[in-house]
C-alpha cells in the first residue's frame, strides 16, 4: 500500500428535503487500500458512494478523487472509476458478453481491445462458458459476479462495491472475495460499503462506522477491537421477554449495553461466560420463553452495539 | 459521441422480446384488416347527412325541389309540417340543417318574382352545413333561370298571365340552361382525389395508435425501467453525458416507430391496395414527425411520473383518448364541430389530417406543410419541457 492518498473526503454533507443524509463526513483513502464503510441499512453509506462516485452532488464538503475534484472533474474522475451498484444493474435479456461489451464500448473500447477485456473479466468472473447465455437463465450470485465484472472492463484505478456480496450465496461471496483481492493485488483501490460484518473482517485494510449519517468510527479491525476491550456479546432468541428482566440484566454491573429488538436481544458484557446463567434465570423467572443463546467474542458487531447503542442489523 | 452505442443496445433489448414485436406489428395488423374489411364497399356510402324540411308551399315546384333533394344519395330527408317546430328541433340538434320552403314558392316562380330558400344550420356541424347549402345553391339557381326568362319575357311585353305558355318559357329556358351555358371548372393544386376505402381511414388511424404504444409507452416506460433496475445508475456513472444517454433513449424510440409506421403503411398498400401518394418523401416526413412529436410526448410523460406503473397508466389513458378524439377510430368530419377543434390539441388529429391530405388527396409535400410545422412545433415543446426538467440525480 503507498502513502499516496488518492481519496480525500473533507466534511461532507448530503441533505434530502431537509433530512441530512451524511453528516460532516472526513475520511482520507490511500492507493492499493480496501477501504470498507460498515454501518446499517439506511446509514448513509450508498449516499456516500455515490458521491464519490459523482451520481449525487454534495450540499457542502468537498472530495478530491487522484487530484480531480468530484463536483468540478466528473467526467475525468468516471474514467478512473469503477462502479458496482447495490442492485444487479444488467440487461437480463441479454447474454453476458453482450451486456460486457455494451458497457465495455461506453469506456471506449472497441475492437480487439474489447474483444480481449471481455475474456478477461468473464475469466475472472469464472464465467466464460456461460458468456453466451441470456442473464435471465443466470443465479444470483452469477449475476452479482457479471455485475462486478462490469465494473473492471476498463482496468479502473479505484473500485467502488455497494453491498457487494448481498443476496449470494456462500460459494459466489467466496468467488467475490477472491476477485476483490485479488483486484487490490494487482492495485486497485477499492472502496466497499456493507452492512456484512463478514465482508468488512476478511477484506478491509481500515473500517469506517457510519450509523446516521455519521462517522462514528475509523481504523483498522484490531484498532477497532480495542474499542470494546474484552467484551463479550450475548444475543437471546426468546418470545415475550417481559421489560423488567431487561432493567435487571442492565442494572448488573458488568453488563455495558442492552438492545432489544422484536424476538431477540444482544447483551454486551464483560465475564460474559460467568454471568450468562444468571441472565438467563432472569429471563426465564420473568416469563420470557428463550429459544436459543449465544455468546461470541468481540467482533464488528460487538463494536457497533458499543458505539451506537444499536445492533448492526436492524 | 456514444449516443448510437446506447441507441444500438436499446433496439437489440426491444428485437428480444418477442411479446412486443406481436404487439409492434401484428395486432395493428389484425385490427387493421378486421376493421376495414368490417366496414367493406364504399366508405362514402357510410356518410349521411340528416336534413329536415318544412314546405309551406306543397306546389308542384316545391314538391319538384323535393324530389330533388331526395334523389341526392348522402341525404336522408325528413318533412315537417311546423316551422317553428322544425326550428326547435334543430336547436335541439336532432337534425343539423332545416331548409324552409315559403309559401307561395311555386306562384312566386310561375310569375317571376323574386322569392327565398331558408336554410337554418345547426353551427357546429360546419362540413354538413356547406355540402347541403351547395345542393340547395345549385337547385336555387336552376330555378333562378326560369324567373329570370318570365322576367326578361314581361319586360318585352310577351303576355305572361296564360299558364301554358309560362310553363313552355320555363321548359324552353331550363333547355338552355341545362347544361349550363357557362361552365366553372375547378382545378386543384393536387391531383384529383383517390377513390376512398375503409383502409384510407383504419391504416393510418390504428397504425398511429399503435406506433403510440411504442413511443408514448414503451418510450416513457424504458427510461424508468433503465431507473427502477439500475442500469441507468450504472450508465451515469459512465464517461457519458446526460445528452448521450437522453439523445441515445430517444433515437432507439424514434428509429423504433419510424420502422413501426413505415412496416404498417406498406402492410396497407401491399395487402389492401392503399394509396400512399404520389410523394414518398412527403410521406416519409409525415411519418417521421409524427414518430418524433410522440417520442417527445414520451419523454415528458416519463420525467413527469416518479414509477414506472404511473407512466404505463398515463400513457395508455393519454394514447386512448387521443385516439378516439384525434381521429384513429373514425373519421374526424363525424365529430361535431367543438370536438373537431379540440381535437386539434392532439398529435393524432394532425397525423390523420396530414395523411388525409396525402392519401385521399393527394396533396404532396405542400399540403402537408402546415401539419407538418405544428407536428415539430408540438415536439419541440414536449422535449422541451421534458430535458428541463430530466434529472439523473
Amino acid at each position: 500500500m503507498a502513502d499516496y492518498t488518492i481519496i480525500t473526503v473533507e466534511n461532507l454533507v448530503k441533505q434530502y428535503d431537509g433530512r441530512t443524509a451524511v453528516d460532516d463526513v472526513s475520511f482520507d483513502i490511500k492507493r492499493g487500500e480496501i477501504f470498507g464503510l460498515l454501518g446499517p441499512n439506511g446509514a448513509g453509506k450508498s449516499t456516500i458512494i455515490a458521491i464519490l462516485c459523482c451520481l449525487l452532488k454534495a450540499t457542502s464538503g468537498r472530495v478530491t478523487i487522484d487530484g480531480f475534484d468530484a463536483r468540478r472533474d466528473a467526467g475525468e474522475i468516471k474514467k478512473i472509476i469503477g462502479v458496482v451498484p447495490q442492485e444487479i444493474s444488467l440487461y437480463h435479456t441479454l447474454t453476458a458478453r453482450e451486456n460486457l461489451r455494451f458497457y465495455g464500448k461506453l469506456y471506449g473500447l472497441s475492437g480487439n481491445a474489447l474483444k480481449n477485456r471481455v475474456d478477461a473479466v468473464l475469466e475472472m468472473a469464472g464465467l466464460t462458458d456461460r458468456a453466451d447465455d441470456r442473464l435471465e437463465g443466470y443465479s444470483g450470485g452469477m449475476k452479482r459476479r457479471i455485475n462486478i465484472a462490469v465494473a473492471l472492463l476498463h482496468n479502473p484505478e479505484i473500485l467502488f462495491l455497494d453491498e457487494p456480496s448481498t443476496g449470494v450465496d456462500p460459494q459466489s461471496r467466496r468467488r467475490i472475495y477472491d476477485t476483490i483481492q485479488e483486484l487490490n493485488r494487482q492495485g486497485t483501490t477499492i472502496l466497499l460499503t456493507t452492512h456484512q460484518m463478514e465482508d468488512a473482517e476478511k477484506l478491509c485494510h481500515r473500517i469506517a462506522i457510519v450509523d446516521r449519517g455519521q462517522l462514528v468510527a475509523l481504523d483498522t479491525l484490531a484498532g477497532l477491537l480495542t474499542l470494546v476491550g474484552e467484551s463479550d456479546l450475548i444475543q437471546v432468541m426468546a418470545k415475550e421477554i417481559p421489560p423488567a428482566s431487561v432493567e435487571s440484566i442492565r442494572q448488573i454491573n458488568e453488563v455495558q449495553k442492552v438492545s432489544v429488538d422484536d424476538g431477540s436481544m444482544t447483551i454486551q458484557l464483560v465475564r460474559g461466560r460467568e454471568l450468562l446463567t444468571g441472565i438467563v434465570d432472569t429471563l426465564v423467572s420473568g416469563g420470557a420463553r428463550v429459544a436459543s443463546i449465544s455468546i461470541k467474542e468481540p467482533d464488528l458487531e460487538t463494536l457497533f452495539l458499543h458505539l451506537t447503542g444499536t445492533k448492526l442489523r436492524r | 459521441m456514444k449516443l448510437h452505442i446506447i441507441a444500438a443496445n436499446d433496439l437489440m433489448i426491444s428485437m428480444r422480446d418477442r411479446n412486443a414485436t406481436i404487439f409492434m406489428f401484428l395486432l395493428p395488423m389484425v385490427l387493421i384488416s378486421v376493421a376495414g374489411m368490417a366496414l367493406g364497399g364504399d366508405y362514402e356510402q357510410n356518410i349521411r347527412i340528416d336534413v329536415l324540411v318544412v314546405n309551406l308551399d306543397n306546389r308542384e315546384i316545391s314538391e319538384g325541389f323535393m324530389e330533388f333533394l331526395e334523389e341526392i344519395n348522402i341525404l336522408d330527408v325528413d318533412m315537417e309540417s311546423n316551422e317553428f317546430a322544425a326550428r326547435d328541433r334543430v336547436k335541439k340538434q336532432e337534425y343539423g340543417i332545416l331548409i324552409i320552403i315559403p309559401q307561395d314558392f311555386t306562384e312566386s316562380i310561375m310569375t317571376g318574382q323574386d322569392c327565398e330558400l331558408m336554410i337554418i344550420t345547426d353551427p357546429t356541424k360546419k362540413d354538413q352545413n356547406t355540402v347541403v347549402e351547395q345542393i340547395v345553391k345549385g337547385y336555387a339557381s336552376r330555378a333562378s333561370t326560369s324567373v329570370v326568362a318570365i322576367k326578361t319575357m314581361a319586360a318585352y311585353g310577351v303576355p305572361v298571365h296564360d299558364e301554358d305558355r309560362i310553363s313552355e318559357i320555363v321548359e324552353t329556358a331550363n333547355q338552355f340552361a341545362e347544361p349550363p351555358p357557362i361552365q366553372v371548372t375547378t382545378e386543384n393544386t393536387a391531383t384529383t382525389s383517390r377513390k376512398s376505402s375503409p383502409f384510407t381511414q383504419y391504416v393510418p388511424g390504428f397504425a398511429v395508435m399503435f406506433v403510440f404504444f411504442t413511443t408514448i409507452g414503451t418510450g416513457s416506460v424504458s427510461l424508468l425501467k433503465e431507473q427502477e433496475s439500475g442500469t441507468l445508475r450504472r450508465l451515469v456513472t459512465a464517461p457519458i453525458s446526460k445528452a448521450e444517454i437522453l439523445g441515445g433513449k430517444i433515437t432507439s424510440t424514434f428509429l423504433r416507430g419510424f420502422i413501426q409506421l413505415t412496416i404498417l403503411m406498406i402492410f396497407g398498400h401491399v395487402v389492401f391496395d392503399l394509396y400512399l401518394g404520389s410523394d414518398m418523401m412527403a410521406l416519409t416526413l409525415l411519418i417521421a414527425t409524427i414518430v418524433l412529436a410522440s417520442t417527445g410526448l414520451g419523454l415528458l410523460v416519463a420525467v413527469l411520473v416518479t414509477t414506472r406503473e404511473q407512466a404505463e397508466s398515463i400513457s395508455t389513458m393519454l394514447i386512448l383518448t387521443m385516439s378516439a378524439i384525434g381521429g384513429s377510430w373514425w373519421p374526424l368530419f363525424m365529430e361535431p364541430q367543438f370536438m373537431q377543434d379540440l381535437a386539434h390539441i392532439t398529435i393524432t388529429a394532425w397525423a390523420m389530417d396530414g395523411f388525409h391530405n396525402l392519401l385521399y388527396f393527394d396533396m404532396g409535400l405542400a399540403g402537408i406543410l402546415k401539419e407538418v410545422q405544428v407536428l415539430l412545433l408540438m415536439t419541440t415543446i414536449f422535449f422541451g419541457v421534458a430535458i428541463a426538467r430530466f434529472k439523473l440525480e
